[in-house]
């Protein structure tokens, strides 16, 4: 249970990694369900075929038990607590089974107040990685398996949380696949970036699944749902996704906490999360903001320093 | 008499189409995704998966104007979309729960009102159904009444053999008049053995009890246990070769615009919401029940079918792993 | 008063996002002074900066702009205090994204125009024109206004083919 302890690289993560965080967070949940500390546990319960999971909202000490943690449980839970999920849950202090990935979510929302840290029991996960879409779902992960975007995790540990449930270890010699896809796009004559991302957007089919698990996108009413007036087409043109998605990108600049599940969820296999991280690199270089686990007054977007950069400003 | 293609002569009967002028559609690798696209040679043709989108859109696409208007001198003058010159089409290598799909929708097409767009591709286009012997752990064809074999919505079915071969089966005259006009690529005979079928994992679920438990159970707990997860997106309504939802737009100005039909899904919230702002199905899970009931009850109170093929895409795809033959396991395990 | 304009192949069209307070008062003194500039640019008037979204902008593009400008107050001169100071960094992360998917920056400009800088005015619309205007017709938004997915050509009727003539002269029009 002490995550920060020390860390250890290893060539896969084996069933019994899984199995151990498993029990840790099935302890808490049901401890925290007994004594009435929260009035539900999100988690992540098994699936009908083998190696997977799904979301779960737990109410009872019965259920909790049957909570689990496994490299399929790639779900970014936050979105269970925005305003977008609301009515699900009873009212009242909430527990949570998060990856830091996950955790960065839930400090944006508390940034954003959508959520107050009191009112959550965050159970952490010390996560070492989860499985990509469509990977052999063998129980074990390694470098085959592992998800684009724990490539490259810097946040291992879930700092913050009430309680973390795992110690730390990582896949080791991991190259970092989105960075260089991210590189190599920046890299190309303009043209063909914008090649590139016709291509990729014109598969889009507007199912809306990368706006619906976002948990910054909880808007009651979006401006891609508007047609009266309609700033973008709704319909599932060429045209309109590249609005869609330009405008969704810039609507979590300075937001997105990186959990990628937009990416995930795609069914069209559109690189969501390089727009997305293309942006935070950028408000990394202009104003020096990261997404962390620590919830801060204001976003980047949402401040201003009198003599920020306006070399672009004639 | 038994019939059978190889491989090399299916590609060059693709290679004719497309030079016959034929709109030739089938699975294809695009990007990193294979999806049906207009295939410009039998090359293209990729038969390794299923593609991640149904075959549906050959039919009822995405996206289409249905008509356009212009003011012209104060008057709006409309344009109709001339449906004559929709293409001749071959859909190839469509599995039977894609190949199946168009065969359940023309019943919902033509009822009360004839979809004449819908109507129209599907008197053009001629579909060669192949044999499944992939399928994975989401497949549940089966356990909906179809099979990995079952011809129905195919004009022309293919069983893929063990010598890698084709064995062919006219089942209507559409198909078999394809396969006149190209004779030279058929041989007669019956071939080798046929590749063997995947097993599924949820073989047989009693369609009649489900139908009937849906029927006295239009509130019950299950919906909040299994939708209160559902985070609201179209994914499974997409790429489903059954549903069939639209919405209608006018995009444009008020001078000038198109009017246009796409697809549109159950699952959205503003899916049955009223301009009052009433919205009779509230919450995330009634939206979900919809998509059940309209599969396994109301599509089969009106026209006696079932709407939905078991081709598992929904399963798959489901961001938060929902999972619709889990859901029918457990309607059909019911005791009540 | 248009004695010096000279005729050239192609006009762009500049589309102009302006604040009320300074930039739109500053083409105004440029007009009431009897400035010449070119008449490329259309001058949309906004209370702020602040309210210039860039959903704007690109629509802008969308709907066959050749070249987009975006100006308001000097910082500390904002009406509203501070919506210039916003807009300046919503607009620095969205000319990343922009050039992330591939439009060419040099078709979006940035100002600062007072009420009094009528002059500058002209020379940032100057400026912009005649370097769209060797650019050309911004082709990639309006392209992809006429695409459609493949299963839409295949049903709408032959004219909606990108390559026919009908499209092609309603694409040159836009030009």
């Amino acid at each position: 249970m002490n995550a920060k302890a020390s860390k250890t690289h290893v060539t896969c993560i084996e069933p019994a990694y899984y199995e151990a965080i498993t029990e840790a967070i099935r302890k808490e949940a049901v401890q925290i369900l007994k004594d009435e500390t929260v009035v539900g546990v999100v988690g992540y319960l098994p699936g009908r075929r083998k190696g997977t999971a799904s979301p779960a909202l737990v109410t009872t000490a019965e259920e909790a038990g049957k909570l689990i943690f496994s490299p399929a449980c790639v779900n970014n839970l936050s979105v269970y607590l925005t305003k977008a999920k609301k009515g699900v849950l009873k009212k009242g202090k909430v527990g949570i089974v998060a990856k830091g990935c996950d955790m960065r979510a839930l400090a944006g929302l508390i940034t954003e107040s959508q959520l107050q840290r009191e009112e959550l029991f965050i159970i952490g996960v010390v996560c070492p990685g989860v499985y990509g879409f469509g990977a052999e779902r063998t129980g074990t992960l390694t470098e085959a398996n592992i998800a684009r975007k724990c490539r490259e995790c810097s946040v291992h540990l879930p700092d913050g949380a009430d309680v973390a449930a795992g110690t730390h270890t990582e896949l080791a010699d991991l190259t970092p696949e989105e960075a260089e896809e991210m590189a190599r796009i920046e890299a190309m004559p303009q043209a063909e970036r914008w090649a590139f991302w016709k291509e990729h957007f014109s598969r889009c089919i507007r199912c809306m699944a990368c706006r619906q698990v976002c948990p910054f996108c909880y808007c009651e009413q979006c401006l891609c749902d508007k047609n009266r007036p309609q700033a973008v087409e709704s319909s599932p043109r060429p045209a309109g996704n590249m609005a869609w998605h330009l405008v969704r990108a810039m609507h979590l600049a300075g937001r997105c906490g990186g959990c990628a599940e937009c990416e995930r969820v795609c069914p069209m296999d559109i690189p969501l999360n390089l727009l997305n991280r293309r942006m935070a690199k950028e408000l990394k270089e202009l104003y020096d903001f990261e997404a962390g686990l620590n919830p801060v007054e204001k976003g980047p977007l949402n401040q201003y320093k009198e003599d920020d950069d306006q070399s672009f400003i004639k | 008499m038994p019939q059978i293609i190889t491989e090399q002569n299916l590609r060059n009967l693709i290679d004719l189409l497309v030079k016959e002028a034929k709109l030739v559609v089938g699975p294809k690798l695009s990007g990193s995704v294979v999806l049906y696209e207009p295939l410009a040679a039998g090359s293209d043709l990729t038969l390794d998966a299923l593609p991640r989108r149904s075959s549906k859109e050959l039919f009822f696409p995405i996206c289409e104007d249905i008509l356009s208007y212009k003011r012209e001198n104060g008057a709006m003058k409309v344009t109709d979309v001339d449906r004559s010159k929709f293409p001749e089409t071959v859909l190839i290598g469509a599995p039977p729960c894609d190949a199946g799909s168009p065969a359940i929708l023309d019943a919902v097409m033509s009822w009360d009102y004839n979809d004449e767009f819908y109507l129209e591709r599907r008197r053009k286009s001629t579909i060669v159904g192949i044999a499944c012997t992939k399928g994975d752990d989401a497949c549940f064809c089966r356990a909906v009444g179809l099979a990995p074999d079952a011809e129905g919505g195919s004009d022309l079915f293919l069983t893929p053999l063990k010598d890698g071969s084709y064995a062919c089966k006219a089942v209507t005259d559409k198909g078999q008049a394809l396969v006149a006009a190209h004779q030279n690529l058929f041989a007669d005979g019956a071939g080798t053995e046929p590749v063997p079928f995947v097993d599924q994992a949820v073989e047989k679920l009693d369609l009649v009890k489900i139908k009937k438990w849906l029927e006295e159970h239009f509130e019950d707990p299950l919906w909040e246990k299994i939708a209160d997860i559902c985070v609201g997106c179209g994914a499974c309504a997409f790429i489903c070769p059954a549903c069939h939802c639209f919405d209608i737009n006018d995009e444009g100005s008020t001078d000038d615009g198109v009017r246009r039909k796409h697809w549109d899904a159950c699952g959205f919230a503003k899916f049955t919401n009223h301009a009052s702002g009433h919205n009779p199905r509230d919450v995330q899970n009634k939206r979900y029940r919809n998509r059940i009931m309209h599969k396994f009850k109301y599509y089969d109170d009106k026209f006696g079918k079932t709407l939905c093929t078991g081709c598992g895409r929904c399963i798959r795809a489901c961001p938060v792993g929902i999972d619709i033959a889990e859901i029918l396991e457990t309607i059909n395990g019911k005791e009540d | 008063m248009h004695a010096e304009t000279k005729q050239h192949d192609f006009e762009p069209k500049i589309v102009a996002f302006v604040c009320t307070w300074c930039t739109y008062a500053g083409a105004d003194l440029a007009g009431t002074s009897r400035m010449q500039y070119p008449s490329n640019v259309r001058v949309l008037k906004f209370p702020c900066t602040g309210r210039i979204d860039p959903v704007f902008i690109l629509r802008a593009f969308q709907k066959g702009a050749d070249g987009v400008l975006v100006s308001g107050c000097h910082p500390g001169d904002c009406h509203y205090m501070a919506g210039n100071f916003h807009a300046r960094r919503r607009f620095a992360a969205f000319r990343a994204l922009l050039s992330f998917v591939g439009v060419d920056l040099n078709r979006l400009q940035f100002s600062w125009v007072s009420a009094a800088e009528g002059g500058k005015w002209v020379d940032v619309v100057t400026e912009l024109t005649e370097r769209v205007r060797t650019m050309g017709p911004m082709p990639e938004f309006k392209e992809l206004e006429h695409e459609e997915q493949w299963s839409t050509f295949a049903g709408a009727s032959a004219d909606k083919v990108l390559n026919s003539p009908e499209l092609k002269e309603a694409y040159d029009s836009i030009g």
